[in-house]
This record gives C-alpha cells, sequence and structure tokens, in this order.
C-alpha cells in the first residue's frame, strides 16, 4: 500500500471510496453526480449553484506536477485522479459535496445480500464508450465491467500491475487466483444478463461499495483497454463527460467535451485544459491576473498570509478541511532494544512537541491533531486526547524511562515544503527533552522507499489521506500487523494482535453506532501504545479565478472538475 | 645595480627604474582601486565568517516560534532583538547569514584550495612529462615503450571539461549524500580543469626558456627544475586563479544549495536560505535580497581582488 502519504503541499497520494454509513450528511443529491446542496463541513466556498448551469467556455488549470497516468487501473496520485474522473466513471461515486454514495453508471444502489457477500449491480443502458476522436465506439455492456475488474487484478499489466488489486479488490472470490497468476478471471465477478453483474466476496465488508465508487473500477472497453497501461495512457476511452484532446507530457493535456454523453445538460464546458510542471508560484500569479482558473496545488507558503487576507481574493479562495493526518511515527519494534521500542520514550515523546507551532508553519491552515482519526471521519472523537504538552514532563518522563540524558536518533521527511520546516521544528522540541536528532530529508519515492522498509527510520514525518471515507482506512493500511511488512506504509512498524482482532471485528461490524463505538475504542488503544505523535489534520486551501463556478474541494476527490462551470460574461 | 633591474623606456623616472619587481608589485596593487574595493570585501566577508559568535549572540538554528514568527506564521521584520529580521522558522537571519559565511567560505577556500593543487600538478606534470619511455623486461627482451603522459592527462581534462558541470555534481551527490564534505570534494572533482589548462599552457612556455635549458644543460634532474625553476614563474598565474576560484565556488556551493543538494539543512548556506524562501520573493523580499547580497558582495570582492592581482602582476600595468 502506498496510497498517501504526502505531506501536504504536493500530495503525492490519492483517494477513494466511500462509506456506505453515511458519515457526513444524509443523501441530498439530486442524480448522479448531480448537483447536490448538501455542502460537507469546512466548505468554506460553498457557492449556490445557479438554476441552470452556464455551457461552455474553457476552463485552465496548473499543477507542479505531470499527469502520471490517465489509466484508471493503474493512477493513484491527486493529479490524474482529477483527469481520469473526467474521462472514466465507475458503478458508484460521490455526492458532489460529500461522502455520500449514490449510483453513476448503475441504475440504483447495488442490492447487497442478507450475508453481506453478495453485490448486484444494475448497469444504465444507452452508454456510449466515445473514442479520443469524439467518435461512438460502442455501447457499454456488463461484461465490459467484468473484464474491467479482472483486469486491475490482472498481475500481467505492464509496465506495472495496479497497486491497489490486493488492497481493494483481493476480498472478491477467486481475485487472489488471478493476482497470483493461477487464473484468468476471478469466479466472484459474474455478468448474469447484459446490464446485470453480481459480485461475490470471500468476507462481508461494508466498505466494498466505497471500492465500486474508486477510479480503479472504471469501466474500460475490452478491445482497447489491453494489458498494456502504457498504450491505454496515451489513449484513454471511457464513458465519461470529456474525451482526451491531446497530451504533451511535461506541458499540457487538453479534455474537450464529449459530445455523445448520457447525462443531459452535461458536460458544462467545452475544454479543460491541464497545465502541468508549472512552479507554483508562477501559477498564483496567472491565477490572480485571471489567466489561469484553477491553482492545482495549495497556495505557496511565502504568499499565504497576504492571498488569504486579501479582501480582494476573499471570494476566490477555496478552502476545506483534508481527512488527513499529519503525525510523526516512532518505530515502536525497534531492533536490539533501541529506545524507542520502550513504551515509556515514546510516551515521553508524546509530550514533548509543540503542535501549535506546528500548525503555524502550516500558517494555521488546519487543526491540532490529538487522536488518529481527523475530524470529518466517522469515528473522529474529539475527547481523545491522552497526551498533553509538557517539555518538562517529558524530560523527566524521559530521565525516568532511563535516558537522563537523552539520545541520537534520526528524523526522515520528504522534500516538500513545508515537510523540511515542520522537521526542524521537531528536531527542536526534541531537543529540549534531549534528544538529539539527525534530519535527512528525501525526495518523495527515495523517502517512501526508506519508510517502506524494516526499520530503516527511527523517526519520520508524514500524512495519510484517505482512501476512501471509512475509519478502517486509518487502521488497517497504517497500523496493523499485516502493514508492518517491507512495502507496507506502517511507518512506526507497530503491531498488536489485540488491537488486530478489535479492528477486524469493526470493520466486519454492521450495527453503524456500535461500529463508531469500536474504533473510538480502538484509537485510543492504540494511542496508548503511542506509536504516533499525531500532529495536524490540514486544511486545503486554494485559489480559483472569478470566472470560475461550482468548484469545491470533495472530501475523497480533493479537485471534482467535472462540476465546474464558467460564469457567463465573464 | 642590482642584477634584477630592468630598465624602463627611456623617459622613464630614473627613480621608478631601480626599484625592485616586488616592490612595484606592491606599487601597482596599492595604487588599484579594485584592490582596496576587493580587500575591504573580503575582510568584511572573512571576519564576518570568523568572529560570527562574537557578532550575534543568537543560535543560527534556533526557531524563535513566539518572537520570530507573526501570528500567521511569517517570518518578522528587523527589531531590536532580531537586526535583520528572522526567516520562515523563526530563526534570527543576521545570524544565519553569519554562520552562511562560515559555510560558504568553508567550501570556497576549502575546494578551491583542492581543485588548485589537482589543477597546478596536472598542468605542469602534462607540460614537462611530454612522453617518457618506460622501460619494461619480457624474460630477456628489455622494451621501451612510450607512454604519452602529456597527452592523457590533458584529454582527461578536456574530458572533465566537457561535462556538464552542475549535472555532474548533482549526480554524486545524490549517489552519495549531501555532507558540507562531500560538497567541497564534488566541487573541486569538476572545478580543477580551467587551472590545469592555464599552468599547462604557461608552463610550455616556461619549459622552452634558456635558463631552463641552461638548469638541463647542467644536469638538473627534472622534478627539480619543475619546483625550483619553473613554479616561480607560475605563482603569479596560480595566485589569480585560485583568487578568482574563490567566487566561483563560493557560486557554485549557493547554486548546489539552491537546488537543494548542497550543505544539508540546517546548516546555514546562502543558496540554500534564497531556495528555502523563494515563495516570500514578493511579499517580503528581504529573505531572498539579503542572502543574494552576501553571495554577490563575497563573489564581487574576490573578484576585485583577483583582477587587481593580475593586474600588479603584469609589468605592462607597473606604470
Amino acid at each position: 500500500m502506498q496510497s498517501l502519504i504526502r505531506g501536504p503541499r504536493a500530495i503525492a497520494i490519492v483517494a477513494i471510496v466511500g462509506l456506505a454509513a453515511g458519515a457526513c450528511s444524509p443523501g441530498a443529491s439530486t442524480g448522479p453526480e448531480g448537483s447536490g446542496s448538501a455542502a460537507s463541513p469546512g466548505a468554506t466556498a460553498a457557492e449556490s449553484q445557479p438554476a441552470t448551469i452556464p455551457q461552455g467556455g474553457t476552463l485552465s488549470i496548473a499543477y507542479q506536477s505531470d499527469l502520471q497516468h490517465l489509466d484508471p487501473a493503474v493512477m493513484y496520485d491527486t493529479v490524474g485522479i482529477a483527469a481520469v474522473r473526467l474521462m472514466f466513471e465507475s458503478p458508484l461515486t460521490y455526492d458532489n459535496r460529500t461522502t455520500q454514495l449514490v449510483p453513476l453508471l448503475l441504475t440504483e444502489m447495488p442490492a447487497i445480500s442478507a450475508d453481506g457477500k453478495a453485490y448486484t449491480l444494475k448497469f444504465r443502458t444507452g452508454i456510449n464508450f466515445v473514442k479520443t476522436d469524439g467518435s461512438v465506439l460502442r455501447e457499454m455492456t456488463a461484461d465490459d465491467f467484468v473484464y474491467s475488474l479482472n483486469r486491475v487484478l490482472d498481475p500481467n499489466l505492464k509496465p506495472s500491475p495496479s497497486p491497489v488489486a490486493s488492497a481493494f479488490f483481493g476480498n472478491i472470490v477467486g481475485a487472489s487466483d488471478v493476482i497470483g497468476g493461477k487464473a484468468k478471471t476471478a469466479s466472484g465477478i459474474k455478468a448474469t444478463d447484459a446490464s446485470t453483474v453480481e459480485v461475490d466476496l470471500v468476507k462481508a465488508d461494508a466498505t466494498f461499495s466505497n471500492i465500486l465508487a474508486s477510479t480503479f473500477a472504471a469501466v474500460v472497453p475490452k478491445e482497447l483497454a489491453t494489458e498494456d497501461t502504457a498504450a491505454f495512457d496515451a489513449a484513454p476511452v471511457g464513458t465519461g463527460p470529456y474525451v482526451l484532446g491531446s497530451y504533451t507530457k511535461g506541458q499540457q493535456a487538453t479534455f474537450l467535451a464529449n459530445k455523445h454523453y448520457w447525462q443531459p445538460g452535461q458536460p458544462y464546458l467545452d475544454e479543460i485544459d491541464f497545465k502541468v510542471g508549472v512552479d507554483d508560484n508562477a501559477a498564483l500569479q496567472q491565477v490572480q491576473a485571471g489567466t489561469l482558473d484553477i491553482l492545482g496545488d495549495q497556495i505557496p507558503s511565502g504568499s499565504f498570509t497576504q492571498v488569504t487576507t486579501d479582501p480582494q481574493y476573499a471570494d476566490q479562495i477555496v478552502r476545506h478541511s483534508l481527512v488527513e493526518t499529519q503525525y510523526m511515527s516512532m518505530d515502536a519494534s525497534q531492533p536490539n532494544g533501541g529506545p524507542l521500542s520502550k513504551l515509556a520514550v515514546r510516551q515521553a515523546i508524546e509530550g514533548a512537541i509543540d503542535k501549535e507551532n506546528i500548525l503555524k508553519i502550516y500558517h494555521g491552515a488546519g487543526v491540532v491533531a490529538d487522536c488518529i482519526l481527523p475530524p470529518d471521519m466517522l469515528g473522529f472523537d474529539p475527547t481523545c486526547k491522552p497526551y498533553t504538552f509538557d517539555q518538562a514532563a517529558a524530560k523527566t518522563a524521559l530521565a525516568a524511562a532511563g535516558y537522563p540524558t537523552g539520545f541520537k536518533t534520526t528524523l526522515y521527511t520528504d522534500t516538500t515544503d513545508p515537510d523540511p520546516k515542520v522537521a526542524a521544528a521537531l528536531q527542536q522540541d526534541l531537543a529540549t527533552i534531549g534528544i538529539t536528532v539527525e534530519v535527512v530529508t528525501q525526495s518523495f519515492d527515495t523517502f517512501l522507499n526508506t519508510i517502506e522498509t524494516p526499520h530503516e527510520a527511527p523517526l519520520v514525518y508524514v500524512g495519510w489521506f484517505e482512501d476512501y471515507p471509512d475509519p478502517s482506512d486509518f487502521i488497517d493500511p497504517i497500523l496493523s500487523c499485516a502493514s508492518a511488512v517491507k512495502g507496507g506504509a506502517n511507518a512506526s512498524w507497530y503491531c498488536n494482535q489485540a488491537i488486530d482482532a478489535q479492528a477486524a471485528a469493526a470493520r466486519g461490524e454492521v450495527d453503524g453506532a456500535k461500529r463508531i463505538t469500536e474504533y473510538q475504542a480502538i484509537q485510543k488503544a492504540i494511542m496508548a501504545d503511542a506509536p504516533w505523535v499525531p500532529l495536524i489534520h490540514e486544511d486545503w486551501v486554494t485559489l480559483e479565478s472569478k470566472r470560475v463556478g461550482g468548484f469545491v474541494i470533495h472530501p475523497v476527490w480533493l479537485y471534482s472538475l467535472r462540476d465546474v462551470y464558467i460564469k457567463p460574461g465573464t | 645595480m642590482p642584477s634584477d633591474v630592468r630598465v624602463g623606456s627611456v623617459d622613464q623616472d630614473f627613480e621608478v627604474a631601480v626599484r625592485g619587481s616586488r616592490s612595484r608589485f606592491r606599487r601597482a596593487l596599492l595604487r588599484n582601486p579594485a584592490f582596496w574595493l576587493g580587500a575591504v570585501g573580503v575582510v568584511i566577508v572573512v571576519s564576518a565568517a570568523v568572529f560570527a559568535p562574537l557578532i550575534t549572540s543568537h543560535d543560527p538554528n534556533f526557531a524563535f516560534r513566539k518572537e520570530g514568527l507573526s501570528a500567521s506564521g511569517d517570518p518578522v521584520g528587523p527589531s531590536a532583538l532580531f537586526p535583520l529580521g528572522t526567516d520562515e522558522l523563526g530563526r534570527d537571519y543576521l545570524s544565519r547569514l553569519l554562520y552562511g559565511a562560515r559555510t560558504s567560505l568553508t567550501v570556497g577556500i576549502g575546494a578551491n584550495l583542492i581543485a588548485t593543487l589537482i589543477g597546478v600538478a596536472v598542468g605542469s606534470i602534462a607540460a614537462f612529462a611530454g612522453t617518457p619511455r618506460l622501460r619494461f623486461r619480457f624474460g630477456s627482451r628489455v622494451v621501451r615503450i612510450p607512454i604519452p603522459v602529456e597527452n592523457i592527462l590533458m584529454r582527461i581534462t578536456d574530458a572533465v571539461l566537457s561535462f556538464p558541470v552542475l549535472l555532474l555534481a548533482i549526480a554524486l551527490v545524490a549517489i552519495v549524500g549531501p555532507s558540507l564534505g562531500l560538497v567541497i570534494l564534488v566541487i573541486a572533482a569538476v572545478l580543477w580543469t580551467p587551472i590545469a589548462r592555464v599552468v599547462y599552457s604557461r608552463a610550455l612556455v616556461v619549459r622552452e626558456a634558456d635558463f631552463v635549458l641552461a638548469a638541463r644543460a647542467v644536469g638538473v634532474r627534472p622534478a627539480r627544475i619543475l619546483t625550483k625553476h619553473v613554479m616561480p614563474h607560475l605563482i603569479p598565474l596560480i595566485v589569480v586563479y585560485a583568487t578568482l576560484g574563490i567566487a566561483s565556488t563560493v557560486l557554485f556551493e549557493a547554486t548546489l544549495s539552491f537546488l537543494g543538494v548542497g550543505v544539508p539543512v540546517p546548516a546555514a548556506s546562502w543558496g540554500g536560505m534564497i531556495i528555502e524562501h523563494i515563495g516570500y520573493y514578493l511579499t517580503d523580499p528581504r529573505v531572498v535580497v539579503l542572502p543574494g547580497l552576501a553571495i554577490m558582495v563575497t563573489i564581487l570582492s574576490f573578484n576585485l581582488l583577483g583582477d587587481a592581482l593580475a593586474d600588479a602582476f603584469d609589468p605592462y600595468h607597473w606604470q
């Protein structure tokens, strides 16, 4: 699992899926990807939508990073997700402002059997695949969905298999055989007629509907989407409201309106231009000047205060709390009896970090984190505050734990602003209780490799952004024994069998209220073991031009451009 | 009359004519305003580096979270506590600049010293080694094989010169990991070539001089000819290039740090300070301009000094 993790300003991670048990608001959607009016908590730019959405115009958005993939089977980054959702559609999706699941390619929500293991999906008819030249390829069928899921499981995808094959889809009956190369298709995915698919799971799993909303479950045409994902990256064909017009690597990708789109009144725009490789300061100035519509990254640190306090831009700031937690992990099973393997040492460190100061480095964009689950996430518990900031007490506690003169250790983080600054702040805090920390900053890829190598990094500053709106996504991939392996994302190498058992039970729990209580108990129990120092939950703060309407930060998708339009007369 | 007196043009003042070359050199140097400008600049920068702990009482790496950052988390401007304000972490900017001078000069002088030693060795050996024949014994036969030392050394120099220097340095740092020592070695490894070329070409000229022929005729060994007879003629050249080289080395270090592969954080480096604050160039230009000015003053000073030395060593400038 590599979902995640990035420090905030240039998230390289991603998101997907939602939760059946409705985390946010009751479904107030007016249709698939419709103009649901329920604003999710934290949205400050929740402008009211006009009765009829204006049509036409060209929207431009600029990113520092390039698109990595356009093939939904392998795309797993925040720039790509905005692009892929323009061209591809999954059986389910989220309401355009909340984490409420709604049908997209389906006529209704999936029918789930009493034992929770069988999902029956009824697909809409009359939905066409549209080629990059704008012409219709053919009508989509249930067989295409069966093919698409098996393709994500396929270990022979070139140049590399899907990053989430096993994590997201491993629970489907027969999926492990496909992933292991023993079968071509999973027996648990069957088209029962031209528009119906049944998916059987090994174990009941309340989060599977979220998987069906992820971009990895997008339907692709069998004859074009082969094992060669690079070829499909270059000529992606789906059912979405836009088609790829042109793509020049490192410069620009252009998406054009799909004239044959199945939802009436959509798409809203004629064209969407992704400008990539653009410095964030340059992009900010272009948005301010009105020559660019949306800043794909956050407002850069140096201009943050000026832009966010200037009344001129007040109605152009788009801000939303992210469903993520930034934390410092501590190697809880440090080999050779290392100091961090001692619970008392980790608990002493919990009290040594000045989180308000770290929030200040983010210019106050966010809230201090005291526990694991972020606000806006099911199971968030404002009363979970197990440690208090007191460096004198922390120093005493460290001495009592057997380290009166402290010790030396190393903190790893990545080079993206502001992570090195946060690392310097952590370094200074730890120095006050006697711990001498060497800070190592690495490029994101190298950094991921470091923290996924057992016990390589004693301390890590990193963040986790939800894949899907369910608390299991904050426990299973990063704090379970199964994730404390080489290549896993458990940076603190934390493994507690009792917690694992509790988490497995909570994941399968069908009673929503009980489930919340269970996850609240789990996060308190984990915090008692102190594998992390939770630091902050960040806000995403960016800028749009005056012409842009309907743009919000989505809790799962981050940027959901298919709902964006250009205001008339601008 | 001393034997080294050189007679100037006919209308030259006799008093000047009897001065030794050393005093003429000194006189040319001291009369050159560029020398004074450069020298003052170098003294300032060196003093800043040497006396940093006396000039400021703040630790350059200590973040003053309350006094040093505004409520919104931005750097604060100059005040009594922070004469040049603070940086984005609330660290005293004057201290960062002073300790940054230490970084720059450590790298500038260290790397340049190594580069100069390599360059002088390669250039002078290439000029004097030529193509020696080495004796090899194969069984009972003795073979003398010519080894083109001159060509080998100078073609290696050409090869290193033709590398994209910055890319090479970045690759080396990326492989080994950044550290102050590595930055010095990397810069030395790529910046020795110009001085090798210059020393080589001057040594070629000197090697043909009559006094070298004379020394050789009386049986002085080649190594001794090089060190005792040729080297003194190369010294002015080396001094000038070493001085000018410090300027380019300081710039190179700033460039590497700007690109994030230079001196590792939290050590202060002027290039690193610029890139850390590049986002503030519109909202608080101070944090970008100050390290930029420090780099400019340092480079300009060493360049002026180097030029003044070059002029002073040149007899045509003595008048």
